[in-house]
């Protein structure tokens, strides 16, 4: 059952098809972790706070710098210096007080894994590197927990949502930290913000009880012509982390 | 016959673009024509997708007509194929 409260703001999507009230109950019952609250992170929480999540738990180490903030929109510039899931909780709490969000300044890491992803029914994956990444992976499907992996560089993105058990898993695509990334990469907040709205969407749909989450797909954009592919993938055979799930 | 091959993240980075159309023959496999695109593209083009022993890298995902194809790069025939993605992984956020 929603609350008056409830109704009265979120009423203009219940009249969604496939959502209604009782995906609006199931969201307010879900707790989120957002891993990295940055150019990716930062338009998927705000996307699940509007939608109405009940939880979000966003982990993200270090102080806001100057160049976070052609990104991060959940930044506020008199917040430089300061830590930046503060500065986040703080624009999240103002837009919408009803949602409850937990800040961890840590980023994931092995000492955190279990703690961080305990406590959620989602994980949303917006991480820079793929150590951070696999490490995300496999405490998800150690534990049955959706990851919707978000990633983008340059004018491109990618969004793979990842029910462990049902679909591949980010390390029967990525079975080895790929050499040649890298930590800094080019990016535009306007793309970040793209991909971020596709991943939020997966996630909703998925906490929801909704159809068509692309399950077993890539979705892919490329933001220089505005092309978007789903792709299949597929599981791998050896995948050491969700073998026999 | 024509075969349209697109580029993601570093690589697209190395050859400068996201996509291109390329003409291959019957029977030709992913290796060889990963040879000749790399003769054009260059060093890091070659490098972004075969390790030290010319295999292709483990994190390097082959689409052929939006399917992942999985299996070496002699394994993979390229016959009927209209759309070739080669994607390097990314993760920014
Ligand atoms: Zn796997």
């Amino acid at each position: 059952m929603l609350s008056e409260s409830d109704k009265a703001t979120y009423e203009w999507q219940l009249d969604v098809p496939g959502f209604g009230e009782s995906g609006q109950a199931r969201l307010r019952q879900s707790t989120a972790l957002v891993s990295r609250i940055g150019g990716l992170g930062g338009p998927v929480a705000f996307s699940l706070a509007a939608a109405g999540i009940g939880k979000l738990i966003l982990a993200h180490a270090g102080d806001l710098r100057p160049d976070d903030l052609n990104r991060q929109i959940l930044m506020r510039h008199e917040d430089l210096g300061k830590p930046r899931v503060e500065s986040a909780r703080k624009t999240l709490q103002s837009f919408n007080p009803d949602i409850e969000v937990e800040i961890v300044p840590e980023n994931f890491s092995e000492e955190n894994a279990s703690r961080l992803v305990d406590k959620a029914d989602i994980v949303f994956d917006c991480a820079p590197l793929f150590e951070e990444r696999l490490l995300m992976n496999r405490e998800c499907v150690r534990r049955r927990i959706p990851l919707i992996d978000c990633a983008m560089f340059s004018l491109e993105g990618r969004v793979i949502p990842i029910v462990p058990g049902q679909t591949p898993c980010l390390a029967c695509l990525y079975p080895e930290i790929p050499p040649h990334w890298k930590r800094r990469f080019p990016v535009i907040g306007a793309v970040s913000a793209l991909v971020a709205q596709i991943g939020a969407l997966e996630g909703i749909k998925l906490l929801a009880g909704m159809d068509g989450v692309c399950l077993n797909q890539m979705i892919y954009i490329d933001a220089s012509t505005m092309r978007t592919r789903k792709i299949d993938i597929v599981r791998r055979d050896d995948c050491a982390v969700c073998r026999g799930v | 016959m024509a075969l349209t091959v697109s580029y993601t993240g570093q690589l697209s980075e190395a050859t400068g673009v996201t996509e291109e159309a390329v003409q291959i023959a019957g029977g030709e496999r992913l290796a060889g024509l990963i040879a000749t695109l790399g003769e054009k593209h260059g060093e890091k083009f070659s490098e972004l997708l075969l390790d030290d022993s010319g295999n292709l890298r483990s994190t390097v995902l082959v689409v052929l007509d939006g399917s992942q194809a999985t299996g070496d790069l002699d394994s993979i025939l390229l016959d009927d194929v209209q759309d070739l993605m080669l994607m390097t992984p990314i993760a920014g956020g």
